[in-house]
């Protein structure tokens, strides 16, 4: 396959997945800033910090607000990191390889991409952010049903595939870093906000329910990273996201280096225990977790003559 | 009075049209607006869509399409298919002959003056041997016609012609929206272009091939306003849409970047100008090319189609001379007739042309897409004498026609359904010998009254169906 059409369909996915864990980011905010009682403004601020736009929106928008965080996070086109951004990144990356991917995918991202276009911020208040938010999810639905559910398991399926466990994992370490702070192996302290965020980010994945199955009433911010990092079986812990990335690069080509350092980072959750991982901090991990993350990406790159 | 290719003078229907008016006496009124509008959405779902050069605000728009085809029935076909399959013929090797031994012009059936002062002859050109001596793999012929039997050819475009994708997409629309029709006709099939474009294309590996050839479509990239077709037309084939960048030159062979490291290219499609090829060998300044291209291809390390250098042959002063090609290379009578033309460079036509510029079609040598031309019943005063003023600046560099009533098809319009003039681009292919799948792009004017049909200058598209077998 031409090294360009295995980046734009990396990059195609990624953009893909970034849109969808916006929309995680912002329930989160959403969620946590319904329920406290003052100071609610705060709230949005992880938004910006996740997806690392807090300079830029300082300089467009000043003062922090709900209404100015979500207009900045969705509908802003300056705003890399913004849904808007995203869905125009992933139909233009799809735009350049329509002749690789499933029609039928191409349709769904185009359609995607002119709804957003078609929205501004009236429209979107109307429509409320959790529906949109719900919209979103259900596109990315839709994409991620199309490829898996269609296409051929070849070289352009691996790549796809590879851009969005990649996104996956870099976006829910991301997540876990809100609220790091204090949490380290040992420490068992648990005050009620801590309960209240760490639900907000089960429910905002999906993973409320699986967390019950699992740790049943006993909701710690260990339990819940345990959840979010360790488990293989909960498709979008860490874990769960190395598996895929060290499969596919696998499959890609064993012995290129960037196989090797995925497999390394996988080994580390599959045969490592939690509170080592944790020795020196939730945040310290997260952190660590998400450069050595970027350093794949850039590697893959490399491997495969990717611009 | 245009020719109606629907109504008869007298009032019938012409006999390739009759199932198609029992038809439509038999649906709702609304059917055909509703139809066209689900059309619109499926187009636009699809992305169909093209850019408009010059025009910042909708980078990408749909080319109009509409729902009532335009049919030709099978012994119209028959000799229109001829006619261009001979034009084709005599023009390729005219080509051949011009860049080998010139006997046409040794025997003064063209000048000089013609071929070498054309800035789209390619010296580089001179004495290669390309691959069984095919110059014009891909052609698009522009015919019109203006009576019962009378057609003319407008143009011939030599240099990778778009719009082919738009024959097979509004096919499949139709096909889509009107199921029913398709069982009260029996419609030549067109699918197959792209299978007969991908075996012709194999067909002319060059000699450095030795194994199965690797065939590739080079795209400008997606900002170019035919990349949809691009797109189209590589996936059709399964074969690579490559870009000037995925492509490098090494011991005159040539490669594309893949994630198993390099390939070896055969064949390259392309839809891209002479000029920006190979910024080694052309223009410089193009980040569109391949560096070497024409080095491998002097070599015969890889075939390009078009060959370069077909364009010395579609520009509209050649035009003058392709009945004289038939003649001259394949001993016969053109089956199409040319446009009576006037070229400008001669004193007597620029006279006359000048003195009736109100009356004629005027058309830059080298110009395309309906840019750069006068149509003078339909100018102002102005326009004219602006225009006028360009002529005497360089009158070689125009051609003026008389302006040909096009015949009109049944066209919906704002008020219902109306005639407006189409032509047609039906598309030949040449490999061994020239073929083209019966079909071809029918391009209409919209705007009442108006005679140009570019879907850069607002013309919209119809299916077209030839028939297989003509109602007695």
């Amino acid at each position: 396959m031409l090294s360009r059409t295995a980046d734009h369909l990396y990059w195609m996915s990624r953009y893909m997945e970034r849109a969808e864990n916006i929309t995680r980011f912002l329930e989160v905010a959403n969620r946590m800033a319904l329920s406290a009682g003052r100071d609610r403004a705060s709230h949005w601020r992880p938004v910006l910090t996740i997806a690392g736009g807090e300079a830029l929106f300082a300089e467009c928008y000043g003062e922090r607000s709900a209404v100015s965080v979500i207009e900045f996070s969705v509908l802003d086109p300056s705003n890399p990191s913004s849904i808007y951004s995203s869905l125009r990144s992933a139909r233009e990356n799809a735009h350049a390889v329509r002749s690789v991917i499933p029609a039928e995918l191409w349709e769904s991202l185009n359609s995607t991409w002119l709804e957003v276009k078609g929205l501004d911020g009236p429209r979107l208040r109307d429509q409320g952010l959790s529906s949109f938010c719900e919209w979103v999810r259900e596109r990315s639905h839709v994409f991620r049903g199309t490829t898996y559910g269609i296409m051929l398991r070849d070289e352009p399926y691996q790549f796809l595939r590879l851009g969005t466990f990649l996104e996956r994992a870099d976006n829910s370490a991301r997540l876990l870093g809100v609220r790091a702070a204090g949490v380290r192996a040992g420490n068992s302290e648990v005050d009620a906000d801590d309960q209240l965020h760490w639900s907000a980010v089960l429910k905002s994945v999906g993973a409320f329910k699986a967390f019950r199955t699992i740790h049943g009433d006993n909701l710690t911010p260990m339990t819940a990273v345990d959840l979010l990092v360790m488990r293989d079986d909960l498709p979008r812990s860490l874990h769960a996201c190395l598996d895929q990335v060290s499969i596919i690069l696998g499959n890609l080509n064993p012995g290129a280096e960037c196989a090797r350092l995925a497999g390394a980072a996988h080994a580390q959750l599959h045969f490592g225990r939690l509170d080592h991982l944790l020795a020196r901090g939730l945040s310290r991990f997260v952190g660590e977790f998400v450069t050595a993350n970027n350093a794949l990406g850039a590697r893959i790159h490399e491997d495969f003559l990717m611009e | 009075m245009a020719f109606d290719e629907m109504k008869s003078p007298d009032g019938g229907v012409r006999p390739p049209y009759r199932a198609y008016e029992n038809w439509l006496l038999s649906v709702p009124p609304d059917l055909l607006p509703r139809k066209n509008e689900q059309a619109d959405a499926l187009f636009r779902r699809l992305g169909i869509t093209f850019a408009v050069y010059g025009d910042k605000e909708g980078t990408e728009r749909l080319i109009p399409f509409d729902p009532i085809p335009r049919i030709i029935a099978a012994k119209e076909w028959e000799r229109l298919s001829e006619g261009c399959c001979q034009r084709v013929r005599a023009l390729n090797a005219f080509l051949k002959d011009l860049y080998h031994g010139q006997e046409i012009i040794k025997a003064g059936v063209i000048p000089k003056t013609q071929v070498f002062g054309n800035g789209l002859y390619r010296p580089e050109m001179q004495g290669l041997d390309v691959a069984r001596d095919v110059y014009i793999h891909i052609s698009g012929i522009d015919v019109v016609r203006t009576g019962e039997s009378e057609f003319y050819v407008l143009e011939d475009n030599l240099r990778s012609p778009s719009g082919v994708s738009y024959m097979l997409e509004n096919r499949a629309m139709m096909m889509r929206l009107f199921p029913d029709l398709f069982t009260r006709h029996h419609v030549a099939a067109v699918e197959s272009y792209p299978d007969q474009l991908l075996k012709n294309l194999r067909s002319v590996a060059p000699a450095a091939c030795d194994g199965d050839p690797t065939v590739v479509l080079m795209t400008p990239g997606y900002y170019n306003s035919a990349y949809f077709e691009h797109a189209f037309l590589a996936e059709q084939m399964g074969i690579e849409l490559v870009e000037g960048r995925d492509l490098f030159v090494r011991d005159r062979l040539v490669y594309m970047r893949t994630t198993h490291g390099p390939k070896r290219v055969d064949v390259i499609y392309r839809r891209i100008d002479d000029d920006f090829l190979d910024p080694d060998a052309f223009n410089p300044d193009s980040a569109l090319g391949v560096r070497g291209l024409m080095e491998a291809y002097r070599a015969g390390g890889v075939t390009l189609a078009n060959a370069i250098g077909t364009g010395v042959a579609d520009d509209k002063a050649t035009y003058t001379y392709v009945p004289d090609m038939v003649r001259f290379y394949l001993g016969e009578e053109p089956i199409l007739n040319n446009v009576p033309t006037w070229r400008l460079d001669r004193k007597d036509d620029l006279k006359y042309v000048l003195e009736h510029l109100s009356e004629l079609v005027v058309k830059e040598v080298q110009g395309a897409g309906g840019y750069g031309m006068l149509v003078g019943p339909t100018s102002s005063k102005t326009e004219i004498e602006e225009f006028r003023a360009r002529i005497l600046k360089t009158p070689d560099n125009y051609i003026a026609q008389p302006t040909l009533a096009l015949s009109t098809v049944p066209t919906l319009v704002e008020k219902g359904i109306a005639p407006r003039h189409v032509d047609l681009r039906p598309y030949v292919l040449m490999g061994e010998t020239a073929t083209l799948v019966p079909g071809g792009l029918t391009r209409v004017a919209l705007r009442q009254g108006s005679l140009v049909v570019n879907s850069s200058q607002g013309g919209g598209t119809k299916d077209t169906w030839v028939l297989e077998d003509d109602p007695c």
